[in-house]
């Protein structure tokens, strides 16, 4: 991909979920992301993986608007809603709220409770009134198994329990699509599998989501989609028997190999 | 020997609860205004615009590099010339006191917003919370539970150094002691009870504010 490209207005054909078109990102003049483009259809599940400076978190936080760029347009339901202009960075927080995160280290607010955690957007934000996010947030977190939870504070948590309550705050704003950025790389190995599980119940709601994990169980487990990323671009995309099973790139066996010894 | 009559101090207790109740009033407005001003610099010393930060700094520096007696003396003698206007006693000592308080907490401010974390701004974007919903409910009230603990020890030690407004002339709890102590001749018994009662008020706070402390850092450390 040339280093000159230019993007047009990505409008796309209704199908696309997400379309991410020419995108560039870096520090000064470290290049992160050097052109990607992907495109995901609604309950598509994409599991992005790829040794560490690979861009893969970078481009989910990118998608959230945590970061600037220097080069291309995300759209999402056919809405443009991050844009590089200039050298700025647009961003339609509208269109953009129709996203949910959950980041690798919890990001709860440690001075409010399970409760507080969950309903203060919705109450500040949506203006939802206190008894109606209440109530949605309890049955929220019993479907979650922690109901028992609801008044404890953060630093009273398993980093299981953390990390559900993350999960259940980002739903809270009843998002179209989830981003979940290693979000069990900080726990310990027997807390995992209760993550995994909440997460694998979404998906069994056909939540469109978008994983960067470095656990391959669950990425086979869940993913209906696998792009392997490796400096900044995109190197394999495609189904995850193909991708994780038999790879059409050398560098996507050379990886599989190295980190998870898997011989394929 | 010299015998001790601590009875002395008793028929000037009317005098010391009002030189006690002078203290208390200069005290409090003081700790008030004085962290206002401290949250507002130490918000303004993470501005992007150079000037007011220079400003800011140049403020909390010089007032903590002098002795609070000379910017007592500078506040009561020097201001008034400079502004053309007479200042009541207690006027001069609460701007002096704020002003000495504002510097101070304004480091404990400094200090208290460093800890509220980049993750706990990513997580507020990720929710779309707006900025000012972001300052008033994520990073105030983080910011004020850890500057609480310093901040009573900052408001404690402002209310013993108070005892210096005595030298300008202001009717607090020390000038009314020394006053006392002068003309009854037993600087020892009035003294030594004066003493007591600044004890009295500030050591069950320093023992809150260790007790509170333990406790908050448990709650804050997820």
């Amino acid at each position: 991909m040339g280093n000159t490209m230019t993007v047009a207005p990505a409008q796309g054909d209704g199908s696309a979920l997400l379309c991410v078109k020419g995108l560039r990102m870096g520090y000064g003049p470290v290049e992160v992301l050097k052109g990607m483009d992907i495109e995901m259809k609604p309950g598509e599940r994409v599991v992005l993986i790829g040794p560490s400076g690979s861009g893969k978190s970078t481009l989910l936080r990118v998608m959230m608007g945590l970061e600037q760029i220097q080069h291309g347009q995300i759209t999402f339901g056919g809405d443009p809603y991050i844009t590089a202009d200039k050298g700025k960075t647009k961003i339609d927080i509208g269109v953009r709220k129709k996203i949910g995160m959950v980041f690798q280290h919890y990001t709860l607010f440690p001075h409010l409770s399970v409760l507080g955690n969950l309903i203060l957007a919705p109450c500040k934000v949506a203006g939802e009134s206190r008894s109606s996010a209440s109530e949605r947030a309890r049955a929220l977190l019993e479907r979650l198994g922690l109901s028992h939870r609801v008044d404890a504070y953060p630093a009273q948590l398993s980093g299981g329990q953390k990390q559900r309550v993350a999960i259940a705050r980002a739903l809270m704003l009843d998002p179209k699509l989830m981003l979940f950025d290693e979000v069990t790389s900080a726990l310990d190995p027997e807390l995992v599998a209760e993550v995994e599980q909440v997460i694998l119940q979404l998906a069994a709601q056909n939540m469109p989501m978008m994983i960067v994990t470095h656990d391959m169980w669950f990425a086979k487990n869940i993913a209906s989609r696998v792009i392997f990323a490796a400096e900044g671009r995109i190197i394999e995309d495609g189904p995850p028997e193909q991708v994780l099973g038999n790879p059409r790139e050398e560098r996507t066996r050379e990886f599989l190999e190295r980190v998870f010894h898997i011989k394929t | 020997m010299m015998s001790y009559d601590f009875s002395v101090v008793l028929r000037f207790s009317d005098a010391l609860t009002l030189g006690l109740v002078m203290t208390l009033k200069l005290t409090v407005l003081s700790i008030l205004i004085g962290s206002v001003i401290g949250f507002a610099v130490a918000l303004a010393r993470t501005s992007s615009n150079g000037v007011l930060r220079f400003i800011c700094a140049t403020y909390v520096e010089f007032f903590r590099g002098t002795p609070v007696l000379v910017q007592l003396f500078w506040i009561f003698f020097c201001l008034p010339l400079i502004l053309g206007v007479e200042l009541s006693n207690l006027v001069s000592g609460v701007i002096a006191l704020s002003l000495y308080m504002g510097a101070v907490s304004s480091e404990t401010f400094r200090a208290a917003l460093r800890t509220v974390g980049p993750e706990q701004h990513d997580a507020a974007i990720a929710l779309g919370l707006p900025s000012h919903v972001e300052v008033t409910y994520v990073v105030l009230p983080q910011a004020l539970l850890r500057a609480a603990p310093p901040l009573l020890s900052n408001s404690v030690s402002l209310f013993k150094e108070s005892a210096l407004v005595s030298a300008v002339g202001l009717a607090d709890l020390m000038f009314v002691g020394q006053n006392i102590s002068n003309t009854t001749g037993r600087p020892v018994e009035v003294l030594t009870i004066v003493a007591l009662i600044y004890f009295v008020i500030a050591f069950p706070i320093t023992r809150v504010v260790t007790v509170f402390e333990r406790r908050m850092l448990r709650k804050l450390k997820a």
